[in-house]
């Protein structure tokens, strides 16, 4: 397949030799479907601009990380969905080599604003330090339980938008993967901090799981939107992210305004990992998390590299305002495979 | 034998204003795909995007070819697999309902929310003094009260047809349910009574955004609108209120196709990306009144930053179509139309078989205690037939009104105005319903009063009856300055089965009854 590619390029270069791309010596393009939360990144001049000092171009479209194995992937150089789970689902579908490659990492936080950040606060759900705090995953899971409402919690009456049942607001876990992790995160503090490995488990966890997702309502399939929205100021009070999304508007210099980041105690993080399905789509992943400069990006684009924390750390030095640079006090859930995964997300979901 | 509450495809913009832009009619014949230039499934209230997309054409070249459609409608289409090949990319103002289906949710690849906007209630000054309204209390429940108590009167868009219709539907819902999490069919079933005294206060109702903030002005008595905030910026005099509890909010996902090629794909990418530039955002709110979703631009001025609780939309397809249901046969005020209609000599043969066609499909789509009052008409009104869809037993009526479709024979000449005339007589007043004429004629006025004289008769009508629309339908010769002037003058509105179909228009005007 490389080779007849290659063929083609050659001959194309040869009737069109001002094209860039296609010069046969130069550029080599890769075509991608990607998580969403990855989009800024891929489209960030200067992340093209130092892929194309490799000698790389790629093209991208976004997907929700579980719907990605809906999709028919022929001719696509490699899939890149935000999550270990749904990557190894595809490498196992595509009969891709292990080990995929893993450029870069972020934990699940929680957005509030102030006034609902300092009502969970006085209330026992979460602690603060400024525009960061913990959310306690034990205490918010019991309250999901009994179907708090906000009208419940002490000092919510200042706010006139903090009525109905207290929830966070995901992604469909089906589809996409934030929504997913959650369930992953919440089913292992449901499960007494054990992670769910069968149908015991499945069937112990299934009710609770169930009423966090049904109170949502419908949910957005990408963890884009339901940030977009909250930076919009579409008033759900509590709103499940990816830590990368919100250090990349606040690297950008954004008055964040009244924004709290809440780091759950127990948290799943999200591996962003490469699914190659050709062997250019394998060099291209590990020269994300290999070139220096393409890391600095990532970390600009608010992403954890793998490896070494540091980066990340004087990146973010002038925002730990509102990043929990080293994770203090937050635990990493592990994620339960795909297949038990799947089958939490879709029993959730009803 | 309830009417459906998801729609076959084809009530749709026969007959749209024009933008300025170039954009297709859902039953036209498909267009190719061309590079460059995208085919896109639009909203109608994005008609407004017009200059943001000029700018966006300039910077990436990207041309969007928008055939506006209602978010059912839509949802059917992608169901279908019709706009497999046909369109590149779905633009509505939400994609809450797609997503509950999962034969149209496996279409679509990515969804780019660009801007959002919440439902809101624009109510005139006047009225926001003479209730006391403080904008900032105001509740769902408190407009409820004034509804009750103050006779406040307020028109809204059909949810059936319209996505801000579906929208305030379902904050409404929410709200008055007193539901603390997402609807269910107990909680729709729980408020029956409160939304029923609520939906008493819906004065107007239209198909389209564009014609109800017309119609409103136009008729100046109705106090208020429920819509996108956006779309009542727009409505001069109106005081926008944001429900203190609660609101559901639109945010216009641009999606992208599995049936559409790369490259197609790759253009959806680069034009949400574009909408999404600061400059544009920028733009987008300025001239649109919509809120950015980017961090660093800032609402334009005037759309008040307060926070609002967002209701969630329905989780279950049961619960929004169930919600929709309720509302179309039980919780508004019910429809009343005299079809006024053309069977003389013309109409003879294929033209009157393709009426009767179009009525007998439309028998499919009365609501339950709906009143249908067929007059067909020649040289003067043939017979008046008046039928009730009648929720104890539906069959009855509609069975009635097929019967007497089928009867229709063509003779005669073509009194227009005289059969108008009789219609509204037939009409009166004093009833609690949306009451409207249906014209469908195939040439032009022969017999009986001239136009002049229906201009006088008309000066003369009083109270409600003056408020009557008639909605008429261009077909086969029909003269089009003639029955436009017959829409313009009643406060109604033209719609063309020359381009599409006579089906298609009946069923494009149920939006408006």
């Amino acid at each position: 397949m490389l080779l007849i590619g290659g063929v083609v390029a050659a001959v194309v270069a040869g009737r069109h030799a001002d094209n860039a791309e296609d010069r046969a010596t130069a550029t080599r393009t890769v075509r991608a479907v990607i998580g969403s939360e990855k989009a800024e990144f891929f489209a960030d001049p200067d992340v093209v601009k130092a892929l194309a000092a490799k000698g790389w171009a790629v093209k991208t479209e976004t997907s929700g990380s579980w719907a990605m194995e809906e999709l028919d992937l022929k001719g696509y150089d490699f899939a890149f969905p935000s999550g270990k789970a749904p990557a190894d689902e595809l490498a196992g579908k595509y009969r891709v080599r292990q080990p995929l490659p893993r450029p870069f990492y972020s934990p699940l936080v929680v957005l509030a604003h102030r006034g609902a950040a300092q009502v969970l606060a006085g209330n026992g759900l979460a602690t603060l330090e400024g525009s960061r705090g913990t959310l306690r995953m034990g205490a918010y899971l019991e309250a999901a339980r009994h179907d708090r409402t906000w009208q419940q919690l002490k000092g919510a009456e200042q706010h006139g938008e903090l009525t109905g049942t207290v929830y966070i607001a995901t992604t469909d876990p089906v589809s996409s993967n934030s929504g997913a992790l959650y369930l992953a995160a919440a089913s292992y503090v449901a499960n007494g901090d054990r992670v769910a490995t069968g149908d015991a488990d499945l069937d112990r966890t299934a009710p609770l799981m169930r009423k966090l997702v049904s109170v949502q309502g419908a949910q957005q399939s990408s963890s884009d939107a339901t940030f977009r929205d909250f930076v919009s100021g579409v008033g759900n009070p509590l709103v499940l992210a990816y830590e990368s999304q919100v250090a990349a508007v606040l690297n950008e210099g954004q008055d964040a305004g009244d924004l709290t980041v809440l780091y759950p105690d127990t948290t799943a993080t999200s591996d962003h990992t490469v699914v190659p399905l050709t062997e250019r789509g394998r060099a291209f992943g590990e020269l994300l998390g290999s070139d220096p400069e393409l890391r600095r990006l990532a970390v600009r684009h608010g992403f954890r590299p793998q490896g070494a924390t540091a980066e990340f750390a004087r990146a973010t030095a002038a925002r730990t305002a509102y990043l929990n640079q080293q994770l203090t006090g937050v635990r990493q859930a592990p994620v339960p495979t795909s297949e038990v995964l799947h089958e939490m997300a879709r029993r959730a979901r009803g | 034998m309830r009417r459906r509450a998801a729609l076959a495809l084809s009530a749709l913009m026969l007959l749209t204003a024009c933008t300025g832009q170039q954009h297709d009619d859902p039953g036209s014949t498909p267009t190719a795909y061309a590079p460059g230039t995208l085919r896109v499934l639009a909203s109608s209230e994005l008609s407004d995007m017009t200059p943001v997309l000029d700018r966006v054409r300039e910077d990436t070249g990207i041309t969007v070819r928008p055939t506006y459609i209602g978010t059912l409608d839509a949802v059917d289409l992608l169901a279908r697999g019709e706009a497999d090949g046909t369109y590149d990319a779905v633009w509505l103002s939400s994609n809450d309902y797609l997503r509950l289906r999962p034969d149209a949710a496996e279409k679509v690849v990515s969804e780019m929310p660009v801007m959002t906007s919440p439902v809101a209630i624009g109510v005139r000054a006047e009225t926001v003094k003479k209730l006391g309204w403080k904008p900032d209390d105001v509740t769902w429940s408190r407009i409820e009260r004034a509804v009750r108590d103050g006779g406040l009167t307020y028109g809204m868009t059909d949810p059936a047809r319209s996505n801000s219709g579906f929208a305030t539907l379902v904050s409404v819902a929410s709200a008055l349910s007193g539901a603390q999490s997402a609807l269910t069919d107990a909680d729709v079933a729980k408020a029956t009574p409160r939304l029923k005294e609520f939906f008493e206060g819906q004065q107007l109702t239209s198909g389209s955004s564009g014609w109800l903030a017309t119609a409103y002005e136009r008729r100046g008595n109705v106090d208020a609108l429920l819509n996108y905030e956006s779309v009542l910026k727009g409505v001069p005099g109106l005081t926008v209120i944001r429900p203190r509890d609660g609101v559901v909010t639109a945010d216009y996902p641009l999606t992208s196709l599995t049936s559409s090629n790369a490259t197609a794909r790759e253009d959806v990418r680069r034009l949400a990306e574009a909408l999404r530039t600061e400059p544009v955002q920028r733009l987008i709110t300025e001239r649109t009144h919509r809120r950015p979703v980017r961090a660093s631009v800032q609402p334009a001025a005037g759309l008040d930053t307060g926070l609002r609780r967002e209701l969630p939309f329905p989780g279950s397809r049961s619960v929004a179509d169930g919600l929709l249901d309720s509302y179309e046969n039980e919780l508004r005020r019910p429809s009343r139309t005299v079809y006024v209609l053309d069977t003389s000599g013309s109409m003879e043969g294929d033209r009157l078989e393709r009426l009767k066609t179009a009525l007998t499909g439309l028998t499919g789509d009365f609501r339950e205690r709906e009143e249908v009052t067929l007059m067909p008409f020649g040289s003067a009104v043939k017979s008046v037939t008046t039928h009730v869809v009648d929720p104890a037993d539906p069959r009855a009526g509609l069975d009635a009104i097929r019967k007497d479709t089928a009867a229709l024979s063509a003779d005669g000449d073509t009194a227009i105005y005289t059969s108008l005339e009789k219609a509204y007589g037939h009409l009166g007043t004093g009833q609690d319903t949306f009451t409207s004429i249906v014209l469908m004629t195939d040439g032009e006025n022969t017999a009986g009063a001239k136009a002049r004289e229906f201009d006088g008769f008309h000066a003369k009508l009083t109270g409600a009856r003056r408020d009557i629309p008639v909605f008429p339908i261009l077909f086969g010769d029909s003269d089009h300055a003639e029955l436009a002037h017959i829409a313009e003058l009643t406060g109604g509105r033209l719609f063309d089965a020359r381009k599409s179909s006579l089906d298609d228009a009946f069923e494009e005007i149920r939006g408006y009854q």
